[in-house]
């Protein structure tokens, strides 16, 4: 081969050598937030197992929604899961369940003042104190008790009679010094726990998979199951709605769903009044009430109502649905009355909700 | 209704049979020719078939290779890699992978539980013989390929007399492969035995852009945050594959043979990006032993050809995900485990009775036996319970062809193909092919062709046991995937390296597939996902391929393969509700754009390899929202390679040198699974030569 052809040759490879490029990443710096006053926070769960769970906040007032903040903020993913926040102060508590991790932010800026690693699979963080909250796992026979102040892991509650392959232990709710946690996943109970001694005092069997826990005006506890799935090895029944005196921790009525009923998300007014939840389409239904509403208050549209909360100064209903769960869900905003306000999408698969308070 | 399908599965074979009686009768039996091939030089089997082969250079490149490299660099079909030797899925021209069929040596291999296959557990070395069918090409084949086929097998040739080889591979993160293989081969018989096995703790290094670290101050104040450069986590893998083949070829009565291929897999799965767990306490692993056995009977005569196949598979495979909770008490998220014996048989044949007729018929069972076990749930009475399914299935798969040439150029063929899985059936599947040739000069200065192709089929595919029976979730009212494909293409071969410096191979094809029922698994208000008949989608687009083969000069030959795919996979379906923004977008993760490029120069005993792959952007949503989460970047990636080979009186001694992602790219395949940067791997060669 000729000395010009060597070099064709080669000048061809080289051409071919540039084709590799550079790709271009969008991991941008921190963008700046300042979200003074009262608002809404909407934890998008993303898809398990893809790490694209987002933070949407929405500010009532303004009637606008930034979504992304905690990447566009601190310039990393939420991570995979994001099941849950709690506000305390002026810090955001983030339960990422499949990145094993809480995050706590400023809920003006976004920013991540400090984080809590080491946990199985956690779902919700309640408080006790600034200087103790319980966090609460799936697939766990423990709850973990945790130091907010500084970000660590302090101990761990054992439940009782609980296998740690099936274990569940869901959402809080406090009664003095007591706490009651509903355990769902493959499970029946209802816990109470004496937050002196951090320990398991006395368990409550209900329904199968009690999914929502609330306290009303009346300080009666309410919970809801989903009674299970079909060819489920725990079986499946009918769902039940349990109202439960905290005093005696004793069920004092319970409302039958009909087989097939899917109840969750259990919610309360700003009264603490009127019971809200979804099975299928939004239901609502005073405490006082003596039987189930036969009417939903906000049927169905071909939707995938997957959260639910309200406003707990207006009112007002706010309605995630997450349409096909591989896109931005949608927020619905109702008035009390169910008058549709205004809707706005956010991010993959909206499931839970955080207010907050209109006072810093 | 059951008389109607068992005439649709038996018809094809008592055709065949009558029509191997027929030619028996002609007294055409005596002679053992070739293969039955078109004239002018096509083969009849082919015509209108759109078809990608790869040759043994990309197969046999280096022993590290799985069939996902090879087909990521040597077509435009979208490899789907959740990172290095873990789970990788093939799928063409925008369908999903449960759409790509697989066979291995005629044996559907495709799993009946998840209907997909993991091409990162095919040694590349272990397949002789590999091509892509596209599209409605598939039904010649097989059902349920509405992307296409990808079509794996071995040999039964091998050179005469003893013939050992070893590889020894080594690279980075303590990766070590080794191949040997040893092949005995007479006029009537030939043997072969090749093993394979790969390990490395796979723990490369990236920067983690998904995470930040935190630098603190003493009063526990964020000072300071940085994208960490982190170790890929728990993802070791160990594999081992052995391959036994024997055939023996009786002068009057045919080839027989038996391949077994045994596959013993332990791996780890990666963690993502986002998790924040520790690797101490933390298992996920995936376990996999597969024995794949397939016996081989074929004869030809002068007009007919016969082939019988029989076949087992046994798998076992678990998958464990848990964390250590306290010290020596650990919590299983899933604990699966699942055994698959599949029972196959095969009858095919083709009948040449007249110069320009040819037929075809073939009739395959696949009767699958899966036990599948998921989470063990224990009672609050102490007593455990296992969350899975128990079930059979058999699936039964005939088709009757027709070939003909009415004249020299032109060839018209048709397919008719009906399956029954279960107790579950599908329309008869029809397909019609045509190709024209349009040009053909042997005499000029440089000799050339031009081929045009067409075809149309109806498809569908059924719901994988997973999609009917997996507990929780699995829907037994799940339709049938259907969709009719279109094809349309043209190809130009000119020049020839045997009687000039070059030869040039071009080709086009558009596509146009609608897919109706499409199956995909959502969450629901349970907790848990399930599979749902949602959408219609539109996937169409065009494949381009280029070869070019070029000798420069004397002792230098330059190879060069190029594929470029633009494939708008687009979702039809009506909306899900007012809200749903997804109808009219591009499916999520199938990218529009992909290409892939490689040269192989030579010259004497050096030999050089570029390769090149490219996929476009892709959506993670399917309303295709532009959001730092919504999408990934395109990504390059260019690997080479250097070798030289040294012949010595009794050995043949090969060095190579493989450097992976030359310009040290972070890439991501999908959201939160980093990928390696540069790295590299030397191998070395031993042929003895036996006297």
């Amino acid at each position: 081969m000729s000395r010009m052809q060597t070099v064709k040759l080669l000048a061809a490879l080289a051409v071919a050598l540039t084709l590799g490029g550079c790709m271009k990443w969008d991991y941008d710096e921190p963008e700046q937030f300042g979200a003074r006053g009262a608002g809404l926070f909407i934890t998008n769960e993303g898809n398990f197992q893809y790490g694209n769970a987002t933070l949407s906040y929405y500010d009532p007032t303004t009637n606008t929604v930034e979504n992304e903040v905690f990447y566009r903020a601190n310039g990393m993913k939420l991570g995979d899961v994001a099941h849950s926040m709690t506000i305390r102060g002026n810090v955001g508590w983030l339960v990422v369940n499949n990145s094993h991790v809480v995050f706590a932010i400023d809920t003006d800026t976004f920013r991540e003042i400090g984080r809590i690693e080491g946990f199985p699979s956690p779902r919700y963080i309640h408080f006790i104190s600034d200087t103790k909250a319980y966090v609460t796992q799936l697939w766990s026979n423990l709850i973990y008790i945790v130091n907010p102040a500084t970000f660590s892991i302090t101990g761990t509650i054992e439940v009782p009679g609980m296998a740690e392959a099936n274990g569940s232990t869901e959402q809080m709710v406090s009664y003095g010094k007591y706490l009651f946690v509903n355990c769902w996943s493959y499970q029946n109970r209802l816990l109470k726990i004496d937050t002196e001694t951090d320990s398991v005092v006395e368990q409550l069997t209900l329904g199968l998979q009690p999914s929502a826990l609330a306290m009303d005006c009346n300080q009666k506890l309410w919970t809801v199951t989903d009674g299970g799935y079909e060819d489920s090895p725990q079986g499946t029944e009918s769902p039940s709605l349990y109202r439960i005196d905290p005093e005696r921790f004793a069920v004092e009525k319970q409302f039958r769903f009909r087989k097939g009923d899917k109840p969750s998300e259990l919610q309360l007014n700003a009264a603490g009044d009127t019971l809200y939840w979804i099975s299928r389409h939004i239901w609502r239904m005073p405490v006082e009430s003596q039987r189930l509403p036969v009417r939903p208050f906000l049927p169905e549209r071909k939707t995938k109502y997957y959260g639910l909360t309200i406003d707990p100064w207006t009112s007002e209903v706010y309605v995630a649905d997450a349409i096909d769960y591989r896109q931005p869900g949608l927020i619905y905003r109702y008035t009390p009355q169910g008058e549709l306000i205004t809707s706005f999408y956010v991010g993959i698969t909206p499931g839970s909700f955080a207010w907050k308070p209109r006072q810093q | 209704m059951f008389r109607r399908i068992l005439y649709n599965l038996l018809l094809p074979l008592c055709v065949l049979l009558a029509a191997h009686s027929f030619a028996s009768a002609q007294g055409l039996r005596a002679r053992q020719l070739g293969e039955v091939t078109a004239l002018g030089g096509r083969p009849m089997k082919e015509i209108g078939v759109q078809k990608t082969t790869f040759d043994s250079l990309a197969l046999k490149e280096n022993v590290a290779l799985s069939m996902a490299d090879v087909l990521a660099y040597n077509s435009s079909v979208f490899v789907k890699n959740h990172g290095r030797a873990t789970l990788s899925t093939v799928a063409f021209r925008g369908t999903s992978p449960s759409h790509t069929q697989v066979t291995w040596n005629g044996m559907r291999i495709n799993s009946p539980m998840l209907g997909m296959t993991d091409f990162s557990t095919i040694p590349a070395f272990f397949i002789d013989n590999a091509a892509l069918l596209h599209g409605t090409s598939s039904v010649t084949e097989t059902g349920g390929g509405l992307g296409g086929l990808v079509k794996l097998g071995t040999t039964s040739d091998v050179a005469p007399g003893i013939n050992l080889q070893y590889v020894q591979g080594v690279g980075s993160y303590r990766t070590f492969d080794e191949f040997m293989r040893f092949s005995y081969g007479t006029d009537r018989w030939s043997l072969s035995t090749r093993a394979v096995y790969s390990y490395s703790p796979n723990d490369y290094t990236y920067t983690n852009h998904d995470k930040k670290e935190n630098i603190y101050d003493d009063a526990h104040n964020i000072v300071g945050q940085y994208h960490p450069r982190e170790k890929n986590r728990s993802g070791a893998y160990r594999d081992f594959h052995l391959l036994q083949e024997a055939y023996y070829t009786a002068p009057r009565a045919g080839r027989f043979g038996v391949n077994a291929w045994l596959t013993l897999s332990n791996r780890e799965l990666p963690l993502l990006t986002t998790d924040y767990g520790t690797t101490l306490g933390f298992e996920n692993r995936q376990r996999e032993n597969t024995l794949r056995t397939v016996t081989s009977w074929d004869r030809r005569w002068r007009r007919t050809a016969l082939a019988l196949k029989t076949g087992y598979v046994h798998t076992w495979m678990a998958y464990d995900y848990r964390r250590e909770v306290v010290a020596g008490n650990w919590a299983d998220m899933t604990r699966s485990r699942s055994r698959v014996n599949t029972l196959f048989a095969l009858g095919e044949g083709s009948w040449n009775p007249w110069k320009r007729w040819y037929f075809t018929a073939n009739l395959s069972a696949h009767q699958h036996f899966v036990r599948s076990q998921d989470k063990n749930v224990i009672q609050a009475a102490g007593n455990r319970e296992i969350l899975g399914y128990d079930c059979s299935r058999m699936e039964l798969s005939s088709a009757l062809s027709a070939k003909w040439q009415p004249t020299e150029a032109l060839g018209l063929s048709t397919v008719l193909r009906q399956e029954m899985f279960g107790n579950r059936t599908a329309p008869l599947i029809p397909a019609l092919f045509a190709d024209f040739k349009a040009l053909e000069t042997t005499n000029g200065p440089i000799p050339m062709a031009l081929m045009l192709k067409g075809s149309v089929s109806r498809n569908h595919r059924f719901p994988t046991l997973n999609d009917l029976y997996f507990l929780p979730g699995g829907n037994p009212d799940l339709k049938n995937e259907e969709g009719f494909t279109y094809d349309l293409g043209s190809s130009l071969t000119a020049g020839s390296t045997l009687h000039g410096p070059w030869s040039i191979n071009l080709s086009a094809n558009w596509f146009s597939s609608r897919i109706n029922n499409w199956i995909i698994w959502l969450p629901t208000t349970k907790g848990f996902f399930s599979p749902r008949n949602v959408k219609r989608v539109h996937a169409y687009g065009v494949e381009l391929k280029g070869n070019l083969a070029w000798r420069p000069a004397r002792h230098w030959m330059l190879d060069l393969n190029g594929s470029f795919s633009f494939t708008p996979s687009i979702n039809r379906g009506d909306p899900a509700s007012p809200a749903d923004r997804s109808v009219g977008k591009q499916l999520p993760y199938v990218p529009r754009r992909s290409a892939s490029l490689n040269g192989h120069l030579t010259w004497r005993r050096w030999g050089f390899m570029y390769k090149w792959a490219y996929y476009s952007e892709r959506y993670t949503m399917t309303s295709n929202d532009h959001t730092l989460t919504g999408h990934l970047p395109p990504y390059y990636m260019s690997n080479i390679a250097l070798d030289r080979t040294l012949t010595f009186r009794h050995l043949d001694l090969q060095l190579k040198l493989a450097i992976n992602n030359l310009f040290n790219e972070d890439y991501l395949s999908i959201l939160s699974r980093p990928m390696p940067g540069l790295n590299f791997e030397l191998f070395l060669s031993l042929t003895p030569k036996f006297l």
